[in-house]
């Protein structure tokens, strides 16, 4: 796998980015329910999906009812075949476009230059990058990885002559270059935000004003647009335009909006592009993908991206949603490498405007990669081979209790690992496992059968993960006492795997495995609390897509996060309980990935975390974006893992807090261990033991 | 509602004004031409026929027609297409080129059909891309718009949109929406106008 490098400039122009697109973005968004929105745009392509050939009939029928000559293209060398075909007839030798990503797909700049036709980009940006001899790193913002001085670089060695580094400047030289390039053109070509079926119209969003121009200038226009983007009516394409701009910059609505029945010209082509698009809508794992209308929020606002940017995290299309178009269009092989880079942190899904499942799809891609293409053999032993066998699983975390001498420092650390591993520990101290295992010291603590001083309010059951049955055993411990303090007869679940690791790995059998292992000794009696957010989801969530029997539903049902539980049922007790706390302790909250994202937690645990302080939260930037840890992917990509973790550490020094509370035991490995290898002077702690260190 | 569109256009970077009517707008506009010294102007066709403009911007070209595309572009520079402006505006120097490139042109004067409160938008039927030049070519973009043509947002116009989509006796029914003047945010993401189209968007509200 190629060796994926953070450059500290563009990782620098990429989060400063995302901050200010954040904030714009709330402002475009004041007065509208984003739920709403794109629940509507999603059921619109949804529906237009289902019965897309009927819709491209009618929009291929109305279209040439205006005057346009409609062309089919089964994969991209058929679309640049037919695009150079228009251009011979029409003695094309200069062709200027507005952007169009689904040419970056087909190639086509570089297939027509060798036949003779120039292909000249208008966008400012495409303009730019084509300049450079680059790719799009963006697909709303095409040359984000150049700065002013890139580029006044560039315009002095194309000009001959110096260029001041000055953005207005620069625009303005841009401005009157390329229009010399659009007048000179016999073609202009654009691409397409929406194809309208019942009137054969062509929808256009731009801020620049680049697609007005190609559209009218040139004396003959294409359009490239893919299947996908054809919608019934005039007012589907509005609810796209709707939450388009909204959503990709933050602007209520972008400069130019252009809705185009019927040739200006003398004469317009639309090519409607299929490229396995059709197959990807046939397959109902991955069909949501086609819901895509190219905002970017995704990119946006994922961790990854915003430290590799659009050259490393790409192959034509980028991040995550790229991944999965690159599988179908671009072949497996070429989404292999991209597919590890995805975090699984579901950030990109509360922004997506049409609600795609992105990471949920990367883990069904990391499935198909694994059954298609072979998997990497440690995570085949791990996932396959340990994971997915609970007998062996649990051998393995005893072999590692009792190495744990050899492992271990004092203070629950492990000694450091050797230095051709460094870059595993390096950045964040690893601990050791605990000297007894949850199961074993619940026993000790609360011995069978366990009643509570207080009358009983029935059975709760604690199911504490891997992470805090075999490291972090004092959290199952809090929490237990905490719920004997409030009058519950507390249980613990099997200390056994949820199976969760493997099925994200791609390993559905091994989590299957170990699911069932689970579900087959648990006892679903009353509530079952969690304490770890992915196995959360993994019991209310996934679990049921592998298991479907009326145990696994009762449990899904059963299960709720700690901080929720409390907030549900013994807010006003536990505020009786609670104890003065110490003068003087700030803290703040981190956001675990899952807890956030996939279980609507964050708000519970904050209300919690508050309580057990008698303090309001120190907030820190971007409390929601991931600290690096995401399970196996530290050990794939160790170095976004560090770069993550030094983020998160700065945003919580920041704060100055002097705890940092959280709700996954994985996010405490990693934070933990940070301030640790830092010698940062913070307490990271899982909000069960705040608060059971405040009630009396 | 008037108010929220002149908030919403503002915010967009567009210039309102409000005018008494539309002589006011035309006086307004040939003031404004001088005092910016913007020479050469277009006029939208479907205004240049509407009193007072059909006297007094009768000398005004009209921007790329179906002609200038018969006449064999690239370049759109020639002949019937003139985009200099004589009569009632602003004289031409002597000795200058019987017609500039259109491609630099100073001035647009247009008429929108609505405007949009929620976005600021300006919403224009287009019957060719003569008129769609117009808006788009010039530096500055000069545009009326009858306050009574002002709805609350977009979706109330979905059916008049469709209904023009849908029109087959013209040989291009397009629907154009703008918002402020060109922008693009494509260097370091610092917003910047006047990329391709006006750097200036005045809208004269009647």
């Amino acid at each position: 796998m190629k060796k994926r490098t953070v450059d500290p400039a563009l990782k620098k122009v990429l989060q400063d980015f995302s901050l200010s697109y954040l904030t714009k973005r709330r402002t475009a968004l004041e007065g509208y329910d984003f739920e709403e929105l794109r629940t509507r745009l999603a059921a619109i392509k949804d529906d237009a999906l289902d019965r897309n050939e009927e819709l491209l009939a009618r929009f291929e029928e109305n279209a040439r009812g205006h005057g346009s000559v409609v062309l089919r293209a089964r994969d991209g060398a058929e679309a640049n075949a037919a695009i150079l075909e228009i251009c011979r007839r029409h003695g094309v030798r200069k062709m200027a476009k507005s952007k169009s990503m689904v040419s970056e797909e087909t190639g086509l700049n570089d297939y027509l230059a060798e036949r003779g036709v120039e292909a000249r980009e208008t966008d400012l940006g495409e303009w730019i990058v084509q300049i450079a001899a680059e790719r799009p790193t963006h697909m709303v913002m095409p040359a984000i990885h150049l700065t002013r001085k890139d580029v006044a670089a560039l315009f002095a060695r194309r000009l001959g002559r110096d260029v001041p580094e000055d953005i207005p400047a620069l625009v303005r030289i841009a401005r009157g270059e390329m229009r010399k390039e659009i007048f000179a053109a016999q073609a202009g070509l654009s691409g397409a935000n929406a194809l309208i079926a019942e009137s054969g119209a062509i929808v256009l969003v731009t801020n620049e004003g680049n697609g007005r121009l190609i559209t009218t200038v040139p004396p003959v226009a294409i359009v490239l647009a893919t299947i996908e983007k054809v919608v019934p009516t005039t007012a589907d394409a509005l609810a796209v335009l709707k939450i388009l701009p909204r959503n990709a910059t933050g602007q209520t609505i972008t400069s130019y909006v252009s809705f185009i029945a019927g040739p200006h010209a003398a004469a317009q082509y639309i090519i409607l592009l299929d490229n396995h698009r059709s197959e990807m809508a046939a397959d109902p794992a991955f069909r949501a993908a086609l819901r895509c209308v190219k905002c970017s929020a995704c990119l946006n606002v994922c961790p990854v991206y915003q430290l590799l940017g659009g050259g490393e995290y790409a192959h034509v299309y980028m991040g995550g949603i790229g991944t999965l178009f690159t599988a179908w269009i671009h072949g497996l092989d070429k989404s292999k490498a991209l597919a590890k880079l995805c975090l699984r942190c579901h950030r990109c899904e509360a922004y997506c405007a049409a609600k795609i499942p992105i990471a949920d799809l990367i883990t069904a891609l990391a499935e198909r990669l694994n059954r298609e293409t072979g998997m990497t053999l440690w995570k085949r032993f791990a996932f396959n081979g340990v994971m997915g066998r609970p007998r062996l699983q649990q051998a393995a975390f005893k072999a590692a209790r009792s190495a744990r001498k050899a492992l271990g420092t004092k203070d629950g650390f492990a000694r450091r690992l050797p230095a051709w591993m460094k870059k595993y520990d390096r950045f964040r101290a690893l601990p050791s496992p605990a000297p007894a295992a949850l199961t074993k010291l619940f026993k000790k603590e609360f011995p069978s059968p366990f009643a509570p001083v207080k009358a009983a309010k029935g059975p709760v059951t604690i199911y504490g993960g891997c992470l805090i049955e075999h490291f972090y055993p004092e959290i199952g411990l809090a929490t237990a006492r905490v719920l004997a303090k409030l009058g519950y007869e507390v249980k613990l679940a099997p200390g056994l795997c949820c199976g969760f690791p493997p099925s994200n790995a791609g390993f559905r059998k091994a989590s299957g495995r170990a699911f069932a292992a689970l579900l087959g000794k648990m006892e679903i009696d009353g509530p079952v609390v969690t304490l770890c957010p992915t196995c959360a989801t993994m019991l209310s969530k996934r679990g049921l897509e592998i298991d479907g029997s009326e145990k696994a539903k009762s449990l899904a049902k059963a299960v709720i996060p700690f901080g929720r539980f409390i907030v549900e049922n013994e807010l006003a007790a536990v505020r009786g309980m609670r104890k003065n706390a110490p003068a003087g302790l700030t803290v703040t909250y981190h956001d675990s990935c899952h807890h956030k994202n996939l279980l609507a937690a964050e708000r519970a645990s904050r209300t919690i975390v508050e309580l057990a302080l008698g303090a309001g939260i120190a907030e820190m930037d971007e409390a929601d974006k991931c600290c690096g840890f995401a399970g196996s992917y530290s050990l794939d990509n160790p170095e976004i893992s560090a770069e993550l973790l030094a983020d998160k550490l700065a945003a919580i020094e920041k704060t100055g807090a002097g705890i940092v509370a959280m709700d996954c035991p994985g996010c405490l490995l990693q934070i933990r261990g940070g301030c640790r290898s830092r010698g940062l002077a913070v307490r990271a702690a899982h909000t069960a033991e705040l608060l059971d260190e405040s009630l009396s | 509602m008037i108010e929220r569109f002149i908030e919403k256009a503002r915010i967009a970077g567009a210039e309102v004004e409000r005018v008494a009517d539309p002589r006011a707008a035309a006086d307004f506009i040939r003031e404004f031409l001088k005092k910016n010294d913007l020479r050469t102007a277009l006029i939208s066709p479907d205004l240049k026929l509407r009193p007072p403009f059909d006297r007094e911007f009768a000398g005004t070209g009209t921007a790329l027609g179906a002609d200038s595309t018969a006449a064999g572009a690239p370049g759109f520079a020639r002949g019937s297409t003139s985009a200099v402006l004589d009569r009632g505006l602003y004289p031409r120097a002597s000795g200058e080129p019987e017609a500039r490139p259109l491609i630099w042109v100073d001035a647009g004067i247009v008429a929108a059909d609505h405007g949009v409160a929620e976005t600021g938008t300006l919403v224009h039927f287009d019957r060719s891309d003569a008129e769609k030049n117009v808006w788009t070519l010039p530096e500055v973009c000069i545009c009326l718009l009858e306050a009574r043509a002002v709805t609350a947002s977009l979706d109330d116009l979905a059916p008049a949109f469709a209904a023009h989509l849908g029109r087959t006796d013209i040989p291009s029914p397009q629907v154009s929406l703008v918002t402020g003047p060109s922008r693009t945010a494509d260097i370091e993401g610092q917003l910047t106008i006047g990329v391709h189209g006006p750097s200036r968007l005045i809208v004269l509200l009647t």
